[in-house]
């Protein structure tokens, strides 16, 4: 292997995408575009999810415990209380009156507070301490539960309100308490976690399709033939290559990680360095699988029928959004043969984690594996071509 | 290592009175259709070979088994004294495909690097090749404009360039002239003549006959075989006619006969 034609062939590839100024700027502004549209649609969380509640409560003398919990529910941003209904009136038309706007999809819960809500509160605090006397106060909810995420923050919202206005107001401590210490991801946010994710994603398709483009490309031209004739070998032309498109996957990923941090203040705590490194690994594997699936296609549109194939996989069960903890049983095994699944713990360890080499490093030498047998097979299958 | 530089003194096996390009029951075929066809070849050094032939008679096909990139399924080839694919001096041939297999997306001065790049030319004598070699194809004005804003024509003139660009001892042509000016043609085989009386083999395959009057020998290619061999002024004699396109029409006459 001579160094001079393995850079000939590197120089001339970015050069041939130098000159494509609307391939440059796509190769650019699509990470950036990947990752501000994911980082402001994830980034934020649940504001302004319509509710009715139905308070039956009358209270008991001016205290009124259910009136305290609403009154949190309204200040908070989560939830928009679109009209509070009760405690006068008819309860069971209330109650029929707040599902109508549920049923008929206006708000995606109606919240209802029992009768004998503040009073049974109250009796708890009576008994605190010895064997309680009576039911615990109840609220209902009646949900639209057809999108989870709303109905989980629904849930999770009320039940908050209600410990923090119980524990404030009525001094009604729970049995016990729980308390959580992170041992990493101190100011974590949801951002954090796919960062990494979309930037492994970003440099594996965008490898992939470069390197299935372009061997389509120089097949069908005859470039790949006519260099064969010269005396660049084909370990050297695989090797060029490789190096021009790990490049470029490295420039893709500076883009993502300079945007992360500048918009989203995603955070770096280890090597910025050593996150550059996994992603350059994936992107010289990458290239090598493109390689060998462009010999089986025989015009560029067949060849960018791989694409979904390849992106699918990787996107779904590498761990890019969800973890691979998520992922069901059956197809869990193939997690863990889709590279960028390496790529991306790689990533989210040093980033978050703050973890060196030391602590990636079979993440490393899984990906480093990935992308010598690439390289290997594309160079067997051009000497096999002969 | 498939890399040898240059003219080294140990060529290995090929002594002068071996041709530079031989065949020797040369076959190859596809799917059972004979493209070529026992072909015996032998082309001495320092020959101008023009090799010609309706479409489909082979020429193309021949040309890709002398560089290696097609397979013979019989007989035997060798090219300066090795047989194909040619390994140790694969630096000291050329090519020029029949087909425009150049970066269309670099441009013309970019395409020149790459190859000379390949064959491990310095910057200094890689420049001055690119200087000579862009007169030659009179695309001087042209050199930063990328080959995928080139005519037809321009583009075979600058792939021509780049199979000339480290100046090889034999020069595979494939249809060298398809798409050029009379002008510049007449050009070009100056240049091939040139090339000849430095002591380097050039062959030219071309379906425009009667150009091939300017090579030292013709050999004429029907069905894969080689039906007729000789300077172009015996064929026509051997013939009793005035061209070499009447000539291989004669020539095809008796060969079907
Ligand atoms: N890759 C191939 N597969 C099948 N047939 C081929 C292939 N290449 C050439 N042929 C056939 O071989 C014959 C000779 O072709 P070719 O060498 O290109 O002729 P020429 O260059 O003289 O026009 C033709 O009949 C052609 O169709
Ligand atoms: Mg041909």
């Amino acid at each position: 292997m001579k160094a001079t034609r393995v850079l000939a062939v590197a120089r001339k590839t970015l050069r041939s995408l130098k000159h494509d100024k609307r391939t440059v700027g796509f190769l650019v502004f699509m990470p950036l575009f990947m990752i501000a549209i994911f980082g402001y649609t994830f980034g934020g969380s649940l504001e302004d999810v319509s509710v009715y509640v139905v308070n039956l409560d009358p209270g008991v003398g001016n205290a009124s415990a259910s009136e305290a919990i609403v009154a949190e529910l309204a200040a908070s941003g989560v939830l928009r209380v679109e009209q509070v209904i009760g405690p006068e009136g008819d309860p069971a038309r209330s109650v029929e009156q707040a599902l109508a706007e549920v049923e008929a999809g206006n708000a995606w819960a109606a919240i209802v507070f029992e009768e004998n809500f503040t009073a049974d509160v109250l009796r708890s605090v009576a008994d605190a301490g010895s064997v309680p006397t009576g039911v615990p106060g109840a609220i209902t909810i009646h949900l639209d539960a057809s999108n989870p995420n709303i109905a989980q923050a629904i849930m999770n919202e009320v039940q908050l309100t209600v410990q923090g206005v119980i524990v404030s107001e009525y001094h009604l401590l729970p049995p016990m308490t729980v308390s959580e210490v992170r041992v990493y991801g101190e100011d974590a946010e949801f951002i954090d976690f796919f960062a990494p994710g979309v930037m492994g994603l970003a440099a594996m398709m965008v490898t992939f399709m470069l390197s299935i483009i372009s061997f389509v490309h120089e097949r069908s031209t005859g470039t790949l033939d006519r260099l064969l004739t010269t005396p660049v070998t084909e370990g050297e032309i695989v090797a060029g290559y490789a190096l021009a498109l790990g490049l470029v996957g490295l420039i893709q990923s500076i883009v993502i990680l300079v945007t992360a941090v500048a918009l989203f203040q995603v955070q770096i705590e280890g090597s910025p360095m050593l996150v550059l490194l996994i992603i350059f690994v994936l992107g010289a594997g990458n290239q090598g699988l493109g390689f060998l699936l462009s010999s089986n296609a025989k015009n560029e549109f067949q060849a960018v029928q791989f694409m979904p194939m390849i992106l699918f996989p990787s996107i779904l069960l590498a761990g890019v959004f969800w973890p691979i903890e998520a992922v069901p049983d059956l197809l869990r095994p193939v997690s863990y043969f889709v590279p960028l699944t390496y790529a991306v713990e790689g990533c989210r360890s040093v980033m978050i984690r703050g973890w060196g080499l030391g602590d990636v490093w079979f993440q490393l030498a899984v990906l480093a594996t990935f992308a010598v047998v690439m390289l290997l097979l594309s160079t067997y299958s051009l000497k096999k071509r002969r | 290592m498939k890399n040898k530089g240059g003219a080294a003194g140990d060529k290995p096996g090929f002594e002068d009175g071996e041709g530079s390009v031989v065949a020797e029951k040369l076959r190859k075929e596809f799917d059972g259709l004979v493209a070529v066809d026992d072909l015996d070849l032998s082309i001495r050094r320092g020959t101008l070979y023009g090799m010609i032939g309706p479409n489909g008679s082979g020429k193309t096909t021949t040309i890709k088994i002398m560089v290696g990139r097609l397979k013979p399924t019989g007989g035997r080839a060798r090219v300066l004294g090795e047989d194909v694919p040619i390994v140790e001096r694969v630096a000291d041939i050329g090519y020029m495909p029949q087909e425009m297999a150049i970066y269309t997306e670099l441009t013309v001065s970019e395409n020149l690097q790459l190859f000379g790049e390949l064959y491990s030319m310095k910057p200094g004598p890689r420049a001055e090749r690119e200087e000579e070699l862009l007169s030659m194809v009179d695309l001087r004005e042209r050199r930063h404009s990328l080959v995928s804003q080139l005519s037809g024509g321009m583009k075979h003139r600058v792939s021509l360039a780049c199979s000339m660009i480290h100046d090889p001892e034999v020069l595979f042509l494939d249809e060298p002239t398809v798409g050029v000016d009379p002008e510049l043609r007449v050009g070009f085989w100056q240049h091939f003549t040139d090339l000849k009386a430095r002591g380097k083999t050039v062959i030219i395959t071309t379906h425009y006959m009667d150009e091939a009057v300017r090579c030292d020998v013709v050999g004429m290619m029907r069905q894969g075989r080689l039906i007729a061999e000789g300077k172009p002024k015996e064929l026509m004699e051997r013939t009793s006619t005035s061209n070499l396109e009447d000539a291989f029409m004669e020539f095809s006459w008796r060969d079907a006969a």
